[in-house]
């Protein structure tokens, strides 16, 4: 063990080791997966480069396109109310005391530390409790609950490095509650909001398992498709599917960064 | 008339307007389910899944089946070891990037396998693992086996891909950590004496606790409630705790026993934030930070990377 | 533009047990540079944000010009705060921050603009408006944060510890453009501060504050020359302070003399006051340390109410212009008296005294006073 040693570069070089393998260890299979999607055959025997896979995927995948316009529809309407409602009750929590206050601040974290299945069934057990059929509504209101508590921690964390006599002056200098609301603190608090939004969106178009609890029949989102893809007869299409998603996460995760360092530049 | 409303008044009146919205939907969503959870626990299992009204602890009566005990014990040792699989691989990474001049870069390599889609990268592995998968025709292409070994389906893959799935969340939060860690500290046990792991180990660690429990917190956690990954790597002997509720919801419609298995879930993981918020509560007694507090500050410090780098 | 006159009348706020201000009356005249001095957590801040609307009274009144305002909100007051935090809008540029109050009120784009400019000047910013407060110094965010709060034309400003978040030099330089501002804007300025030579500098008035309540109220001078009671003879500037006991009260020219005995000191004292005490009463007797003159031979007392202790120097403390001595007494309770010595000229200040010389201290009856120690 050249740990002990007293030589300063031996665990630097230990680590970075160790760093170096693991990142090579996360990636490994995603450029499997991307290789042979590229494959002209079936198995995971080269014979040959193809773009066959990709042709299928986008011609011959009506079932696919339909589970991602679902996907699509949710991740965009529980994004929007789980900004919205979250967004304000940070606002909310952070300067205001009121009753019911620790409630709420306690409740919107526990979604985050509890283990999936127990949201996915506690929701299943819910919705057939109270007679709501499965579905594209069930999801929607799944998803902004757990989206939810994260737009609430990242806009609460831009507002930590908020100052509240901002506020202040801008009652101070004239402006009611409702203006002091849309010119100064939204505006302050946009690019944080736009993040939570984004992630929301990320999250609510990766999520499976608490989906597939609270999904009905036709309202199949893309993770399921492709659960019962890896489930039920594996085709070299997924291959070709997980490149596209695993460019599409990099090129939102891209823009997103770009995105937030214009508006950060112009804020 | 006052225009004005007095502070408290005032303070009520807009808290209650910003933040109702979020704890009505969080009552009705999460608080109310979570209840009916609880109570449905305690009920009579119905004949064709529901429940029936009678008070009864049939189901966790049951939870003490013997085949039962065994998945639980079974999620243990597995939990236990794919976590700290996780936080030892974490530890020097965590180390390596804190030490490093490409934080930003190597942040990103960490993260994007982790925003890649759960299933995509456990059906990745799958294809990588199987019969007929990528080492095994390797192996056989350079001759070193005849036949595909058994690499899939069995309690080591279910471990190793945990650890796959959530060593992310190891790094990050021991990345945050050691990255505020004042590593003139170890300059100065070295000068006093110690050696480099001597250093490490009794000064680094101790200041790095918080790190650690949120690390510990944030992987045991998922792995303890983890349904997907037994279940599409895993054997006929790999079924963990989440696979039983799920079996029971759908399978077995016995909801009273799948609602008592999810309050052992809920527990433990409860017990395990309590735990990482004592600890990270004792290193901080002297910026006397509340329970609260420093739960959004744990938190934040595992989530925020995640979301904003 | 005038300011106006600013009326506290019994003001008291409470949180929880915690009393912030415990029956608050202070008079601010129209135009004043008027000062709330005193230690974290004494109430002054509390009395700032009562009189900006962000805080509300338990009880009492606050008024301006004779009309109570009281029921107004921040936004509807006559007045216009700076913040300690400068609280400028980060996504705003420095001529939107400026502009942002009239923009409320929906003034027309080339009055705004004219006016902007205007202020822009006062605070000699002119180069800097399409910047972004992020990419300003302190100094300049100060100016915005003034430039903005201005521009409403308020009659009073209400200024709270501007200047604590910045380095001492750029503080007395902004501490003097302040003072220049005041005399140019000629409204009412409420300046709240720890620090009591930023008070004393530019005040007209000060009111020095302690556990919510106002101890005394006075120009610069009489709070350092006269100060009222042991808190404020030790918050402001130096002294040696020490418990005594009245002896005897005689007149004096115009005022008394008073003799004490002062245990700490191991005897008597003399010191002037312009009120008579009865004897027997238990006071508090200081004098400043620049007021104590300190030699190596007993003073020639040309003045027969000089008093004079003899002592050893404990610690002499050099600082250039003056150098501080801390010299302990030659009696039983070895108390220690501070002397500043002030060198006034190259080389000519007499023999040079250093640690362990023995030293005597004295000062003239006029130079001390006697203070009520209201803590007590």
């Amino acid at each position: 063990m050249n740990y002990h040693t007293y030589s300063k570069k031996s665990s630097v070089s230990f680590s970075y080791t160790v760093l170096a393998l693991t990142i090579v260890f996360l990636f490994i299979p995603l450029f499997v997966v991307v290789f042979f999607s590229f494959n002209s055959a079936k198995g995971m025997q080269w014979q040959g480069a193809s773009l066959i896979w990709y042709e299928k995927l986008i011609f011959d995948s009506p079932s696919l396109w339909a589970a991602f316009k679902n996907s699509l529809i949710i991740a965009l309407t529980s994004s929007l109310t789980a900004t919205m409602l979250g967004t304000l009750a940070a606002i909310g929590i952070k300067w205001y005391r009121f009753h019911g206050k620790s409630y709420i601040t306690t409740i919107s974290y526990l979604p985050m530390v509890l283990p999936e299945v127990i949201i996915g069934i506690s929701m299943l057990i819910f919705f057939s409790a109270v007679k709501i059929r499965l579905g594209m509504f069930t999801i929607f209101v799944a998803h902004t609950t757990f989206n939810l508590p994260f737009v609430f921690m990242m806009v609460s964390a831009r507002l930590d490095e908020f100052d509240y006599s901002t506020v202040e002056a801008a009652r101070d200098l004239g402006a009611n509650e409702r203006q002091t609301l849309t010119k100064v603190i939204i505006p302050s608090v946009i690019p944080a909001i736009l993040s939570g939004f984004l992630m929301c969106i990320t999250m609510s178009l990766e999520d499976f398992v608490i989906t597939f609890f609270v999904s009905g029949p036709g309202s199949g989102t893309l993770p399921l498709y492709v659960y019962s893809m890896i489930r039920y007869g594996v085709s070299p299409v997924i291959n070709a599917l997980s490149f596209v998603m695993i460019l599409g996460t990099m090129v939102i995760a891209f823009t997103f960064r770009r995105f937030l360092k214009t508006v950060a530049a112009s804020s | 008339m006052r225009k004005l409303l007095k502070p408290r008044e005032r303070e009520q009146m807009l808290g209650t307007a910003y933040a109702f919205p979020m704890g009505i939907w969080f009552t009705l969503f999460f608080t109310i389910p979570l209840g009916i959870i609880v109570l449905y626990s305690f009920l009579k299992r119905g004949l064709y899944g529901g429940v029936e009204w009678e008070f009864t602890l049939d189901a966790y009566k049951q939870m003490f089946n013997p085949s039962f005990g065994r998945v639980v014990i079974r999620t243990l040792w597995i939990s236990v070891l794919a976590t700290l699989g996780c936080i030892l691989i974490a530890i020097p990474c965590g180390y390596a990037m804190a030490k490093s001049k490409y934080q930003t870069v190597l942040l990103f390599l960490i993260i994007i396998p982790f925003w890649t889609n759960s299933l995509i990268r456990i059906y990745a592995w799958i294809s990588i693992l199987s019969t007929e998968g990528f080492v095994n025709s390797l192996l056989i292409k350079l001759g070193l086996i005849d036949q595909g070994l058994k690499l899939i389906y069995n309690n080591g893959a279910v471990v190793l891909v945990l650890i796959y799935m959530y060593l992310p969340f190891a790094i990050l939060p021991l990345f945050t950590t050691i990255d505020k860690f004042d590593f003139s500290l170890l300059d100065a046990a070295r000068d006093l004496g110690a050696s480099k792991l001597e250093a490490i180990i009794k000064v680094m660690f101790p200041n790095i606790k918080s790190g650690l429990s949120t690390a510990f917190i944030f992987t045991f956690i998922p792995i303890f409630g983890a349904y997907t990954v037994p279940l599409l790597v895993g054997g006929k002997d790999s079924t963990m705790i989440g696979n039983i509720i799920v079996d029971q919801v759908s399978k077995t419609r016995n909801w009273p026993l799948a609602s008592a298995f999810s309050m052992v879930l809920t527990f433990i993981s409860l017990v395990g934030v309590f735990w990482m918020l004592y600890n990270g509560k004792r290193e901080q007694m002297q910026s006397k930070k509340t329970t609260q507090q420093s739960l959004e500050q744990n938190i934040k410090k595992h989530h925020l990377i995640r979301g904003e780098k | 533009m005038k300011g106006v006159e600013v009326t506290v009348e019994q003001v008291s706020r409470a949180y929880g047990d915690f009393k912030a201000l415990d029956n608050v009356s202070v008079q601010i005249k129209k135009g004043e540079f008027f000062s709330l001095l005193g230690p974290s957590g004494c109430g002054k801040t509390t009395l700032l944000r009562i009189i900006a609307g962000f805080d509300y009274p338990d009880n009492g009144k606050v008024e301006f010009d004779g009309k109570d305002i009281l029921p107004l909100a921040p936004d509807k007051r006559q007045s216009n705060t700076v913040f300690q935090t400068y609280a400028l809008f980060p996504h705003l540029t420095v001529y939107e921050n400026i502009a942002f109050p009239l923009r409320l009120k929906h003034v027309d784009k080339e009055e705004i603009d004219k006016k902007v400019k205007e202020y822009v000047h006062l605070v000699q910013l002119d180069d800097h408006i399409t910047k972004k407060p992020s990419m300003l110094s302190g100094g300049q965010k100060q100016r915005v944060a003034i430039a903005r709060a201005l521009i409403n034309e308020p009659r009073v400003l209400l200024l709270d510890e501007p200047l604590s978040a910045l380095d001492a030099k750029l503080r007395q330089n902004l501490l003097v453009e302040l003072d220049e501002l005041h005399d140019k804007v000629g409204i009412t300025f409420i300046y709240v501060t720890h620090d009591q030579s930023e008070a004393l500098s530019v005040s007209d008035r000060i009111a020095v504050m302690n556990k919510g309540k106002v101890l005394q109220i006075g120009t610069p001078y009489e709070i350092y020359e006269a100060p009222a009671t042991r808190f404020v003879a030790q918050f402001i500037g130096e002294s040696n302070t020490f418990p005594c006991t009245v002896l005897s009260c005689e007149p004096y020219e115009n005022e008394f003399m008073i003799k004490v005995d002062v245990p700490m000191l191991g005897g008597t004292v003399s010191v002037t006051d312009y009120d008579a005490l009865e004897v027997g009463s238990k006071l508090d007797f200081t004098v400043r340390p620049e007021k104590v003159r300190i030699t190596s031979t007993p003073p020639r007392s040309t003045n027969k109410e000089l008093n004079t202790y003899k002592g050893i120097v404990d610690e002499p403390v050099y600082s250039g212009f003056q150098s501080k001595f801390y010299v302990r007494l030659d009696n039983e309770q070895k108390s220690i008296v501070k002397v500043f010595k002030q060198h006034t000229a190259f080389l000519d200040d007499g023999p040079e005294i250093d640690w362990r010389d023995t030293v005597y201290v004295s000062w003239t009856a006029t130079d001390g006073y006697l203070v009520k120690d209201t803590d007590r």
